[in-house]
């Protein structure tokens, strides 16, 4: 009995020493791996599209503790070889733990195409939002692809109280005066309009300035967890939301130079 | 005669009197020490019995506690920790408070020196300061928004200890030092890892190591 005790305790030792399983805490912050991951694959797209005249890209969300299904888009979206890159529309992590946002960039980083993750009000909870923007980046963040801005904006006003400025006027204002490069414009965003989340007071203001940037093709958001196709405004501006992962679908975009498509695929 | 018979009388109930006082403030001195004697054995018995140093475990880079050990072989044991976290990618530095039930089923003697204890099993609370932390979401969500608390986390654990009993002759300030290791979980890790065949145990399991020093 004795010596069983012994050599048991020696084993479990051995079993769970050298590796690195020691938790500190959830909410402890503690990232290993990629940062600035939004920053760098940024790179990649406008780099990769740079003249392109067709662009194909994929855009999904609400990954939140679904790992299995994410899993499998990745496995899915690798599949593909006709798509430029992909756009996530936020709520990586569902409780804000640090540990969500780890595993779930353990999972993205297998994609082969690059990727850019918006903020999401569940990313907000706790100080998952300082996480994000250690792995991620700026909550608010635009790209070029070929002659198309992507202008990704943080839209989860609830989660601040109304204590910060959010849908961020000023940081649209430096992209609509930043308008020369591009001849076309996209809006991403986690909640759109009229959400709880959105702060609604603006939503029409928000509404009639995005309208101005050069030639507004649609708007993206997530959040719902369901597939919306809604003239929101009746402004003929389309709001396209994406399922979340759990329902394995994703939407898939291409961008010709006079007009775009959209499918909804399952995976 | 009647003078007599009145200081008689008097007399007699002096020391009726007398003796009936003797008796209360006898039974009364023997009542208070008694509650005195009681008063005393509680706080003493709120005297914490050793102290613990724990790192890791979901409750702090490194966390100080100190409790109570009770039952028929000391089987059970109560502890409080105060943790600390670095910043590390974070904006602060925090502070944690855990509250920790510990179950000890056996004791094995190995020598007179050493014994084990092959399993310490238990369920701890730990709750983490600072503003970005709630115990229910605030006012301006809708009801139920978010179900849960960032707040207060729910822990498991089991794990193994073995202890060192130091020799009367060398005893300094405790008598005697255990080593353990715990596994632990909590209900955040435990519902993800449900829902998900991808997590594996390093993903949702975590160890940390710790000391305890028993004063008596």
């Amino acid at each position: 009995m004795k010596k069983n005790a012994q050599f048991m305790f020696v084993i479990f030792l051995l079993l769970f020493s050298g590796c690195d399983l020691f938790e500190y805490h959830p909410y402890d912050g503690r990232i290993k791996g990629e940062r600035n991951i939004n920053y760098k694959n940024i790179l990649r797209i406008e780099e990769a599209c740079r003249d392109k005249d067709t662009i194909r890209f994929l855009f999904m969300g609400d990954t939140q503790r679904c790992y299995d299904e994410t899993v499998d888009f990745v496995t899915a979206a690798n599949r593909r070889t006709d798509i430029d890159f992909i756009i996530h529309g936020g709520d990586v992590a569902d409780f804000g733990l640090t540990k969500e946002f780890l595993w779930t960039c353990d999972i993205l980083e297998k994609l082969y195409a690059p990727y850019v993750v918006l903020l999401g009000n569940h990313d907000c909870l706790a100080n998952g939002e300082e996480i994000f923007r250690q792995i991620f980046g700026d909550e608010n963040f635009a790209f070029q692809a070929g002659d198309v801005k992507f202008v990704c904006l943080n839209t989860n006003a609830l989660e601040y109280d109304y204590s910060r400025p959010i849908p961020d006027f000023h940081f649209m204002e430096e992209q609509y005066r930043d308008s020369t490069a591009h001849r076309r414009t996209i809006f991403v965003m986690h909640v759109r309009p009229y959400s709880e989340q959105f702060n609604n007071n603006v939503a029409y203001v928000f509404q009639e300035f995005i309208k101005r940037f050069p030639q507004l093709m649609f708007c993206l958001n997530a959040h719902d967890h369901r597939l919306s196709v809604d003239d929101l405004f009746e402004d003929g501006v389309m709001y396209y939301g994406t399922p979340n992962i759990e329902k394995r679908q994703y939407l898939t975009f291409t961008l010709t130079p006079n007009s775009y498509d959209y499918e909804v695929v399952d995976f | 005669m009647i003078m007599k018979w009145l200081t008689f009388e008097y007399r007699r109930r002096l020391l009726c009197l007398w003796m009936l006082c003797a008796v209360i403030s006898l039974s009364t001195q023997d009542a208070y020490q008694k509650k005195i004697d009681k008063y005393h054995e509680i706080w003493t018995s709120l005297i914490p019995k050793y102290v613990k140093l724990q790192y890791a475990g979901s409750m702090g880079f490194l966390s100080f506690g100190t409790g109570w050990d009770y039952g028929k072989n000391n089987q059970w044991e109560t502890d409080v920790f105060l943790g600390f976290i670095p910043r590390y990618s974070t904006d602060d530095f925090k502070i944690t408070f855990t509250l920790k039930q510990n179950f000890i089923p056996w004791k094995v003697r190995l020598n007179p020196s050493f014994s084990l204890d092959p399993l310490a099993c238990g369920i701890y609370m730990n709750t983490v300061f600072g503003e970005d932390f709630w115990i229910s979401e605030a006012e301006r969500y809708p009801s139920g928004y978010y179900s849960f608390s960032t707040k207060l986390r729910m822990n498991v654990f089991l794990g193994q200890r073995i202890t060192y009993n130091i020799p009367a002759s060398k005893r300094y300030s405790a008598n005697a030092i255990t080593f353990f290791y715990e596994i632990s979980t909590n209900e955040l890790y435990l519902i993800s890892r449900i829902q998900n065949r991808y997590l594996t145990p390093k993903d949702y399991l975590g160890l940390s190591l710790g000391l305890k020093i028993q004063f008596f």
